[in-house]
């Protein structure tokens, strides 16, 4: 297991590498330039000067010296004063990509989890709801519910929820961060497709569970169903779900940013899309790294977790099954 | 299994609210704005900048909240010399900044050469480029900065011996002197009659340089002077205006409260204002209606044509009181806040806005011979251009299509905008002209078909019409104007919608044949509209070039006489917009604003909109006066 962690970790930077060259490639692409409003042009000899200044006279330069910069190589060599530096905003000059990230990532790793939380409750309630009692009228009734919450997109949800509970009956501020009310609605927002799915999960691996030669085992030495199925089904239904935590937890982290727009929140998805929109080359890059970096972390860290909880799984490859 | 389910959930919300900080006190005021970009007065150029910065610094002149004149700012007064070109500011002996320093000509003459140096990357520098040295400058400097990235040596001693050569050469070459602490001379190339228009501009206010050189350092690779981010920072960034930086977090908003030391003509009213960026204009009206913003900077969203209704309605019924107090002397607020409330129960509402700006919203003709694709361009010759604009209903744009009855627009320089400038007529809604222009182009129905064609018997080419996507308005104008065109010029339109950055390519590349365009005022001057269609123009997106049009425009510029130029502009706009028309011109801009005259108060109305965030004050909390 020791092994497989350091094989993928020594891994990442390569990883890492052939993010940052396709992202460059694919922002360099994008037309017009950065420096300029899009209504207005100055002087072509002022645009000259934007662009040497900015390097963005030759991707050559501009990609050497981001990579130095960025790897912490220039700051071995002493080009740079600090190491990992992502270097300032193209469009906002007066913010360096490290504050922005520093500032925004928090904040949708706050909506993320707080989403996941708010998810494996609603979910699996649900689920042991519909799991319990197959085709019964509950079972139906969440499976809609279920149904609804994967199919509607968290911008009708989200301003649903805006206009009900925070314009109509004024329980919620409408929009911004700072409080845990202004929290709340975008997390439940975002949760509802994982709780969703996570009902679905949950129910479909009881109802297999319950049928299964043990539980009927457990159920002629005269356990009710309920004792039963929380006894021994329910830890074997949930396995599936856990392993849907992993990237699910990694998606709510990194895909917040419809519900960052609509609830006028400063998380890192608004500040990504933002950057594509205006080509911050250097933002784009940024976000995109700590995006990379947080998937692999993730993926890897529940590969680890699903083997050290299940243990017929083999990460190491030996082929001992 | 429950448990480590249970403790993980746990986990997650202990994790989710670290992050939260609790609630804050709210501002006195509170708006709705565009983000911020920079709060770097000499990098800014965008609306929402200026506006922040109008607060945060002052000029040596500010502008006049009702009428837009330029006033004294941290100029007491000037004399100007009888050739007009130079220009001699006395600065006020009791100006300060945040930090209780002394504000001195020399913080303007820094200020400026920041401005006008390559290094800056400054949108604007081309507004210093009248003063004399100054454009001969900026290329002396970016030549130099060329051959030392050129040369050999690149080391630190290199760098800065190269920038203390530009200092030098800076103070030979440009025409800005400070021969006292308080004493600040301009010498101009040209006499520039909206110079004074210029120096209220915030990108020529002054700067702390002891603040700014912690963070700036030459980059020895390059030689150029970097300033690093971080100097506009609360606690930092040392200013010299009404109000001070209390807050700024990066797209969460900014806090902005008196600034003690100031002493000047812009003493704030207001206690504290806090600008929130709403980027969804949906969200913006509902935090405005649960009282959470108290104005909604620019209202956008796609119902705003029914909330302007409901207002226009509401005020309608009370019309003859309004004018009555208006006439009496009342300003607009006072007056809209002192007639009954509106009722809701009739769809009534008295807080959205629709204020004329100093813009133009126009469509755009290709005038290059040639399109982008090989071949011939109808656009070229000015009678199809002609007739292109005489079959446009403008009228009926307005009323029913974008529904905000803007003024409809025949110049391109906003008429009644700039003093002592008198507006050519331009040319009306005529379909019966319209025709006669196109058939005197050659475009003639000769095949009965509805679609004109020329001598050869070929159609009129499928019209290339290029909008940018996003905004809705847009799309209903361009759909609107093809089916005039259609219907009244017997040609076929073809809509191609495009995001922003690949429209702007198009358009450079001059791949269309009429398209969406629309030009903002930089400075109460017709030329900041008319040298969009000067030849060579980094704007003139249409490659409009006349010789005749161009020579008026130079003539402008030698002329002393102000009555006499203004004359000279008003024919080189007649030239425009009667004869060559490479601009179509729809309509003036309209901003619209939300907020409730009974509750604040402070909102310039002028046109050019410049806000001052140190005039807005709440009046709600006072007792209200009973009306006369």
């Amino acid at each position: 297991m020791t092994g497989f962690i350091i094989r993928r970790l020594l891994q990442l930077p390569l990883v890492l590498f052939t993010v940052v060259v396709v992202t460059f490639a694919l922002v360099w692409l994008i037309p017009g330039n950065p420096m300029l409003q899009e209504g207005r042009q100055p002087p072509p000899e002022v645009v000259e000067a934007m662009n040497r200044q900015y390097q963005l006279d030759s991707p050559v330069t501009f990609f050497g010296g981001y990579l130095a910069r960025v790897s912490g190589v220039g700051w071995v060599l002493g080009w740079n004063d600090t190491p990992f530096d992502l270097g300032p905003s193209m469009r906002h000059p007066d913010w360096t990509v490290n504050e922005i990230i520093g500032a925004g990532f928090p904040i949708s790793a706050t909506i993320g989890l707080g989403a996941i939380a708010i998810a494996l409750v609603i979910g699996t309630v649900a689920g042991i709801i519909g799991g319990l009692r197959p085709g019964s009228w509950l079972d139906a009734g969440t499976q809609l519910i279920a149904l609804i919450g994967i199919s509607v997109p968290s911008f009708v949800t989200g301003s649903f929820l805006i206009v009900l509970l925070a314009a109509k009956f004024r329980i919620f501020p409408i929009a911004g961060w700072g409080t845990p009310a202004h929290a709340l609605l975008p997390m439940l927002t975002l949760s509802l497709p994982f709780a969703a799915y996570i009902a679905r999960l949950l129910r479909f691996g009881l109802v297999e569970q319950m049928s299964t030669d043990h539980l009927r085992t457990a159920l002629a030495k005269g356990l009710s169903r309920r004792q039963a199925a929380w006894r021994h089904a329910l830890k074997n239904a949930f396995l599936p779900v856990l392993s849907f935590l992993g990237p699910a937890t990694a998606v709510a982290m990194t895909g917040s940013f419809v519900v960052e727009k609509v609830f006028a929140i400063p998380g890192l998805g608004r500040h990504f899309v933002d950057a594509v929109l205006g080509k911050d080359i250097t933002l784009v890059m940024g976000i995109v790294l700590v995006y990379a970096f947080l998937l692999i972390v993730l993926n890897l860290a529940v590969d680890v977790l699903y083997a050290w909880i299940d243990p017929r799984i083999d990460l190491a490859g030996t082929g001992a099954r | 299994m429950r448990w480590i389910v249970a403790a993980f959930v746990i986990v997650l919300f202990a994790g989710a609210l670290l992050t939260l900080d609790g609630s804050r006190t709210r501002a006195d005021i509170t708006f709705a704005s565009a983000d911020v970009f920079t709060l770097d007065p000499q990098r800014m150029s965008y609306m929402q900048d200026l506006r922040i910065s109008r607060s945060l610094f002052e000029g040596l002149c500010s502008h006049d909240p009702e009428t837009n004149a330029a006033v004294p700012g941290v100029a007491l007064n000037w004399e100007t010399s009888p050739d007009g070109k130079t220009w001699t500011f006395h600065l006020r002996p009791d100006a300060r900044w945040t930090n209780g320093d002394p504000v001195t000509s020399v913080d303007f003459r820094n200020s400026w050469r920041r401005l006008l140096l390559p290094d800056t990357a400054a949108d604007y520098s081309e507004l210093l480029f009248s003063v004399r040295g100054a454009r001969s400058f900026f290329a002396w400097r970016t030549n130099a900065l060329a051959q030392y990235a050129a040369g050999t040596k690149h080391d630190a001693e290199t760098a800065s011996a190269l920038w203390e050569t530009t200092l030098s050469t800076f103070d030979k070459m440009v025409g800005i002197h400070t021969p006292d602490p308080q004493t600040l001379v301009v010498e101009l190339e040209n006499p520039v009659p909206y110079w004074l228009d210029l120096c209220a501009f915030q990108t020529l206010a002054p700067i702390h340089q002891p603040s700014l050189d912690k963070f700036r350092k030459i980059d020895a690779a390059t030689g150029i002077m970097r300033s690093d981010t971080g100097w506009t920072k609360p606690g930092v960034l040392v200013t010299n205006g009404p109000m001070k930086l209390v807050e700024w977090r990066y797209k969460r908003g900014m806090r902005l409260e008196p600034n003690k030391f100031y002493v000047g003509p812009n003493a704030p009213i207001a206690k504290s204002v806090e600008v929130v960026p709403i980027e969804d204009a949906n969200t913006a009206v509902l935090a405005y209606e649960s009282g959470s913003i108290d104005w909604i900077s620019d209202l956008t969203a796609e119902f705003r044509a029914d909330l302007a209704e409901s207002s226009r309605k509401w005020l309608d019924r009370y019309r003859e009181e309004y004018d009555l107090r208006i006439a009496a002397g009342a300003s607009v607020d006072e007056a809209l806040a002192a007639l009954p409330a509106p009722d809701a129960a009739l769809g009534e509402r008295r807080d959205v806005h629709v204020l004329s700006s100093f813009g133009t919203d126009f469509w755009s003709f290709n005038c290059r011979p040639t399109l982008s694709n090989g071949h011939a361009n109808p656009f070229s010759d000015a009678r199809v251009r002609r007739a292109f604009a005489l079959a446009v209903d403008k009228a009926a744009l307005t009323k029913s299509v974008t529904r905000l009855n803007e003024l409809v627009a025949t110049t391109i320089v906003p008429r009644d905008s700039i003093n002592g400038y008198v507006s050519p007529a331009g040319l009306p809604f005529d379909i019966a002209r319209a025709k006669e222009e196109m058939a005197a182009a050659g475009w003639i129905d000769r095949t009965g078909d509805g679609i004109v064609e020329n001598a050869a018997g070929d159609p009129f080419p499928t019209v290339d019409m290029l909008y940018m996507t996003g905004n809705p308005r847009v799309k209903n104008i361009a759909i609107a104007l093809a089916s005039m065109w259609r219907d009244a010029l017997g040609v076929q339109c073809e809509l191609r919608g495009k995001d922003g950055k690949f429209a702007k390519e198009d358009l450079r590349r001059g791949n269309f044949m009429i398209a969406r365009g629309g030009w903002y005022g930089d400075y109460a001057d017709p030329t900041t509209f008319l040298d969009l269609a000067k030849t060579g123009n980094g704007n003139n997106d249409r490659a409009f070039s006349n010789a005749r049009f161009d020579g008026l425009l130079a003539q402008a510029a030698a002329e002393l006489d102000p009555t006499k130029r203004m004359a000279i502009l008003t024919e080189a706009e007649r030239l425009l917009v009667e004869e060559e028309m490479p601009m179509l011109p729809l309509c003036q801009y309209v901003t619209l604003y939300m907020y409730d005259p009974a509750k604040i108060r402070g909102i310039i109305r002028h046109p050019r909109l410049d806000q001052r965030l140190s005039l807005l004050h709440r009046i709600d909390e006072q007792t209200a006066k009973p009306s006369p």
